[in-house]
């Protein structure tokens, strides 16, 4: 039954069959030291090389790529919804396969227990003792396919090890390898028998993206080029885990003025007081919100974050985690439309705009001590 | 390469059309199009109609609003079609004017013109005629004027170009609000000319129009603030609606303290005139609103040798025919010079009175002078004054009765009732026009004068009939009821209302007592000027006279009385009307046999005899002035003087948003501390600036980045064939700068050259931030259109709003409070609401 289910954790390259043997324990040579943060120019190259290599799979999706690598470099989890048949599952593995490094996939079935996702501790009889033997978590890049067709027990046992980044088994702690992202996808139509994510564990998820069908160019294309082999076979890693690792160093140095802050901030607290939403933005997303726009700023080639980035992933990131007003719903919103118009009538932090008015004098030596 | 110019024309031309083509344009441009203008036009032209709905009691009855409807519609309908028809906006106010021509010329000039509607030469000397007769009509007659074509094709042209003009500042220029001026200038008009003011129902239709106009003014001004709202949004409706209400509320209440309002729902301009008092269309009409005055404007002082306070003179009215009498000048005849003046007929009485009487106008400003009755001479006056010899009215040539100092000689017989009464010879030596029985004398004013002077037989025993009858106590002195009853002005309808109703002031007993003699043949004419008025206690010393006492007078005191002729006697001045001026000793003598009857309640109005000491009546000349002819010689200097400082003042006011900017924008240059000694930060808001001023506002919600994208590619910095490379890169830089120094590390950390974005920086101080805002401005200005250019330029929309933010500080906040208010209102309510449900529960 085990094997049965091993059967679940397919397609991985390589480094996934090295799982059973435990070296996932073990995996933390990225986590004691802090890697030396990249160089602007490698940065930018490795970051080009991963979107286009992307983008060779996946015709006509650039911005869902740009988007999936920006929540890698931000240390994010990223929720993949959509129709099926668009991609999803496709983009996943080959973001997974342009990054050498250890990935893994769970279908998320009914039947799928906590212990396949993390891992069970078995008594070993050469030994005489109890061996852990990791999940299929225990990788940089886990796929979870379907999520809302597990149950909720198996949904929260992955869950915890995206927030705490790591597991735990009968009492021990085990550390996952860094860099460490999960990319689920999850199906919004057929809900007949799935356990949909509750809110609470969706606001886990760095952000949410819905692929969206192709235009009609790149779907031609994508007839012509899918046709005798699948170009995901084609796909070969274009940058180590190092690389990715010395990348999302390079994300956490990106620099926040004071201005930017107070903008991401005043996006949170509007949304909670705006009278069309029953739920507004949590403070965990706006870290989440400020991090993706770091890693946004840095693959833009800058060392500091503009009130831009924010507003760029700010509905991704945002969007799934807000509750609608039964009202708002009934007249036609969505909770895109509705960060839409939050964002179209929040002010901008310019100091120095305008000198008329008072508060406009306050600037430069303000931020200095922020970081 | 060398096909680089024709390829550039070929661009031009293909791109001409585009913006100037008078067909639809392609649908691939989604620059708004279908009903838009036709609503915008029908606003504007609502608004003005309406508006000129006011004009009804300056123009008399209703037959001139249909011109003027047809030619306020049609010039408004040429715009609308010029503009569904993408015309430039030039081309519009163009159409506009060519079909206002059409259009007058249409209704006026049919005859005359080509086609009936393009003027031609006969058109341009039937248009002389019509407007000297609108320029004789305005001088001469008395609101409401009779409407003849001369004044209703002033009229009509008049508003077609205030159409022109509302629209002008509406859609190309974007200050829709501004464009209530234009409907202003049409309110003021009747709010100056007629006593009650503009009417409610032309005030609601301008005001209606108007709010109409603000509405659409949003599809072609559209301002940032409400755009951002998401189209569901039930803010816009509310914010309408509160704003509606505000207005109403304060409409209602600012009355209250503004003195003037008192009836109406615009400010009687007749009293508020800031400029002394008003001179009106005619003496005659002005004389009501002078004495309706709440305070007393046009203040004259005066120092007499006389033993009792004067009767000031400033015009006769002496023809009685027609709708509305007014005072006839007598061009032709009249003298300039008034150091020497001849009553033209004989005296025969013994004794005759020299008077000397210094007089100061103060500010009232009036084209006739107002002297004591009969002068003599007038000595000591600025400018050049005429006489006319017929009546003895002293006019300016040039100039006005405001701040004249002079000093009047005035020669009268001692007129005592005998004298008067032996006077029975034949009227002789004076003009016809004073004789003549008026015309179309209405029954009743004919059937009173019968009844009232049978039995008396002299001129006089008529006249002190005829006074009689108008004091006794059958007669009311009101000044309100005569326009309550509708019959205020003058003219013999009136004066058949007047004897009917027996209500009114010093204009209807005079007139009815100079018609009623004329009708028993005695020569009559209706003096108007000033009652005698109040001692002031002070005294004046007047040169070759000594201290004489000072007496006052203001437009309160403004008076009308008749004077009838008496051959060898000269004019007599009669006081017909009740509880007004003095009633002069030979005419109160004679009324002592019927005493009882008359109406003398007069007593607070007579001026205290006791204040007339030393007044000696000689015969001596008064000398001249001493300093006549130099203070004349000041006063021509100072005003030139006045004017030019006027003049600087007004260029000052409208050039100073343009010098406001001009130092905003060199200060921020210079990186003075004031704008935060930061040069990236001042230099991104001098460029924020610039783009409002150019119609680029940027959005509060919008980040540096995008504002900075919508700049580059809006096509102020010219199209993608005309790229102004340097305004686009220097704009982009200027970004660059501004988000490094705002969002980026602070300079002097360890870790700022850690990352990339540090070329962009360098390339960036290539040119300081002054010279890159230069590059950008004249980038702007070469590639905006001319009125866009001016605006920019003069009436900076950065400086404007900012102002217009500063001047709307007490609004919002009283808005903010009302709305704060409103809701504690409704919680206040939905509390006690509960309870009583409660109560009722429980």
């Amino acid at each position: 039954m085990d094997s049965h289910r091993r059967t679940t954790v397919s397609e991985a390259p390589p480094e996934g069959q090295s799982f059973p043997g435990g070296a996932g324990i073990v995996g933390n040579q990225l986590n004691g030291l802090k890697p030396p943060a990249m160089e602007a120019e490698a940065f930018h190259n490795a970051s080009e090389r991963i979107l286009s290599a992307i983008n060779t799979v996946i015709d006509g999706k650039a911005e869902a790529a740009k988007l999936a690598l920006t929540v890698l470099l931000a240390q994010g989890h990223l929720l993949l919804e959509d129709v099926p048949g668009v991609g999803k599952t496709l983009l996943a593995k080959t973001l997974a396969r342009t990054i050498d490094c250890s990935v893994s996939r769970i279908q998320f079935t009914p039947d799928l227990l906590p212990s396949d996702v993390t891992g069970v501790s078995i008594y070993n009889q050469a030994s005489r003792l109890f061996e852990f033997r990791p999940g299929a978590v225990f990788a940089n890049i886990v796929i979870g396919d379907e999520i809302n067709r597990a149950s909720a027990k198996t949904q929260s046992a992955l869950l915890e090890c995206m927030e705490e980044h790591q597991v735990t088994v009968d009492g021990d702690s085990y550390k996952l390898d860094e860099p460490f992202m999960v990319v689920a996808t999850q199906n919004p139509i057929e809900m007949e028998g799935t356990y949909p994510l509750p809110e609470a564990q969706r606001d886990r998820f760095m952000a949410r993206i819905s692929m969206g069908y192709p235009d009609k160019d790149s779907e031609i294309e994508m007839l012509e080029t899918h046709q005798a082999t699948s170009p995901l076979t084609r796909v070969t890693a274009v940058v180590t885990s190092a690389d990715v690792a010395a990348m999302i160093a390079t994300v956490q140095r990106v620099y926040v003025s004071q201005a930017v802050k107070e903008y991401t901030v005043s996006i949170g607290r509007a949304t909670r007081e705006s009278a069309m939403l029953r739920l507004g933005a949590s403070p965990r997303s706006m870290l989440q919100l400020l991090r993706a726009a770091k890693a946004t700023a840095a693959l833009e080639g800058r060392d500091f974050v503009l009130p831009d980035d924010v507003v760029s992933v700010a509905e991704s990131v945002l969007a799934h985690r807000i509750i609608l007003d039964r009202k708002a719903a009934s007249t036609g919103e969505t909770p895109h439309s509705v960060v839409r118009s939050i964002l179209a009538k929040l002010p901008v932090p310019q100091e120095m705009s305008t000198p008329s008015r008072g508060g406009g004098q306050r600037s430069g030596p303000d931020l200095r001590h922020t970081r | 390469m060398t096909l680089t110019p024709q390829r550039h024309s070929g661009a031009d031309a293909g791109r001409t059309p585009e913006v100037l083509a008078p067909s639809p344009a392609p649908a691939a441009r989604s620059r708004r199009v279908g009903a838009q203008p036709w609503v915008m036009a029908a606003a504007v032209a609502m608004s003005v109609a309406g508006a000129a709905l006011t004009l009804n009691g300056v123009l008399r009855g209703w037959a001139w609003y249909l011109p003027v409807l047809t030619t306020v519609f049609v010039v408004a309908l040429a715009m609308a079609v010029l503009r569904s028809l993408r015309a430039q906006p030039f081309v519009v106010a163009l159409g506009g004017f060519a079909s206002l021509v059409f259009i007058l010329t249409f209704t006026f000039f049919r005859r005359d013109s080509i086609a009936g509607f393009i003027p031609s030469e006969d058109t341009m000397a039937q248009l002389g005629r019509y407007l000297r007769r609108a320029s004789e009509t305005v001088l001469a007659e008395s609101s409401p004027v009779a409407p003849n074509a001369g004044i209703v094709l002033v009229t009509c042209a008049v508003l077609g170009l205030v159409v022109i003009l509302v629209d002008a500042l509406a859609v190309p220029l974007a200050l829709p609000a501004t464009s209530g001026l234009g409907l202003l200038a049409i309110l003021v008009v009747p709010a100056m000319v007629k006593p009650q003011s503009v009417g409610l129902w032309g005030f609601a239709a301008a005001a209606a129009g108007y709010l109409m106009m603000l509405a659409c003014s949003q599809w072609f001004a559209p301002d940032n603030r409400t755009t951002a709202d998401t189209a569901r949004n039930p803010g816009q409706f509310r914010r309408a609606a509160l704003t509606g209400g505000m207005a109403l509320v304060i409409t209602l209440l600012l009355p209250l303290a503004v003195p003037g309002f008192d009836q109406g729902t615009f400010p009687q301009g007749s009293r508020l005139n800031p400029w002394g008092s008003a001179t009106g269309l005619n003496p005659m009409i002005s004389l009501g609103n002078s004495l309706r005055s709440p305070s007393g404007d046009g203040r004259i002082t005066y120092a007499s040798s006389a033993s009792r306070p004067q009767y000031l003179r400033s015009v006769t009215v002496d023809r009685f025919d027609g709708e509305s009498w007014s005072p006839d000048d007598r061009e032709a005849s009249r003298r300039v010079g008034v150091g020497r003046m001849d009553v033209g007929y004989e005296i025969l009485a013994d004794e005759q009175v020299r008077q000397v009487t210094a007089i100061n106008t103060g500010r009232f400003t009036s084209p006739y002078l107002p002297v004591p009755y009969a002068p003599d001479a007038v000595n000591g006056l600025d400018g050049r004054w005429s006489w006319d010899p017929a009546t003895l009215s002293i006019k300016g040539v040039d100039t006005n009765s405001r701040n004249q100092q002079y000093v009047v000689q005035s020669t009268a017989p001692r007129l005592t009732s005998e004298l008067l009464a032996e006077s029975s010879a034949p009227v002789r030596g004076i003009s016809e026009e004073f004789i003549r029985p008026p015309n179309n004398v209405p029954d009743i004013v004919r059937s009173t004068t019968d009844t009232v002077t049978e039995g008396s037989r002299t001129a006089y025993a008529k006249a002190m009939a005829i006074q009689n009858y108008l004091r006794s106590v059958e007669f009311t002195y009101s000044l309100q009821s005569p326009v309550q009853g509708g019959y205020d002005g003058n003219g013999l309808s009136v004066l058949a209302d007047f004897l009917t109703q027996k209500s009114g002031y010093c204009i209807h007993f005079a007139s009815a007592m100079a018609v009623m003699a004329r009708l028993e043949g005695i020569p009559s004419r209706i003096a108007v000027g000033y009652a005698p008025g109040r001692s002031t206690g002070a005294t004046v010393s007047v040169p070759g006279q000594g201290a004489l006492p000072e007496y006052e007078v203001d437009s309160r005191d403004a008076h009308a009385w008749p004077e009838l002729y008496f051959q060898g006697l000269g004019w007599v001045a009669f006081e017909p009307t009740p509880s007004r001026g003095v009633v002069p000793d030979y005419a109160s003598q004679a009324a002592t046999p019927g005493g009882a009857s008359t109406n003398e309640n007069n007593d607070d109005l007579i001026p205290s005899n006791a204040a007339t000491p030393g007044a000696t009546p000689g015969a001596t000349p008064v000398p001249l002035p001493g300093l006549d002819s130099s203070s004349g010689a000041q006063n021509a200097q100072r005003l030139p003087l006045y004017g030019a400082a006027g003049i600087l003042l007004l260029a000052l006011l409208a050039a100073s948003p343009r010098m406001v900017r001009a130092g905003l924008r060199s200060r921020r240059l210079r990186g003075s501390p004031s704008a935060g000694g930061n040069p990236a930060a001042a230099a991104w808001a001098e460029l924020r600036d610039l783009a409002t001023d150019y119609g680029l506002a940027p959005g509060v919600s919008e980040t540096p980045r995008h504002f900075s994208g919508r700049l580059r590619d809006s096509g102020a910095l010219g199209g993608p064939d005309g790229a102004d490379d340097a305004g686009t890169r220097a704009v982009a830089s200027l970004t660059a700068d501004f988000e490094r120094q705002q969002y980026g590390r602070p300079a002097g950390s360890p870790e700022s050259a850690a990352m990339g974005g540090q070329p962009a920086a360098a390339g960036a101080s290539v040119a300081s931030s002054a010279d890159r805002i230069v590059r950008v401005q004249a980038s702007l200005r070469r590639h905006s259109r001319l009125v866009q250019r001016l605006r920019a330029e003069w009436l900076p929309p950065s400086v404007m709003n900012r102002w217009g933010l500063i001047a709307s500080a007490p609004f919002r906040a009283v808005s903010r409070a009302a709305a704060k208010l409103g809701q504690a209102a409704a919680r206040s309510w939905r509390t006690v609401r509960d309870g009583l449900r409660r109560l009722r529960k429980g």
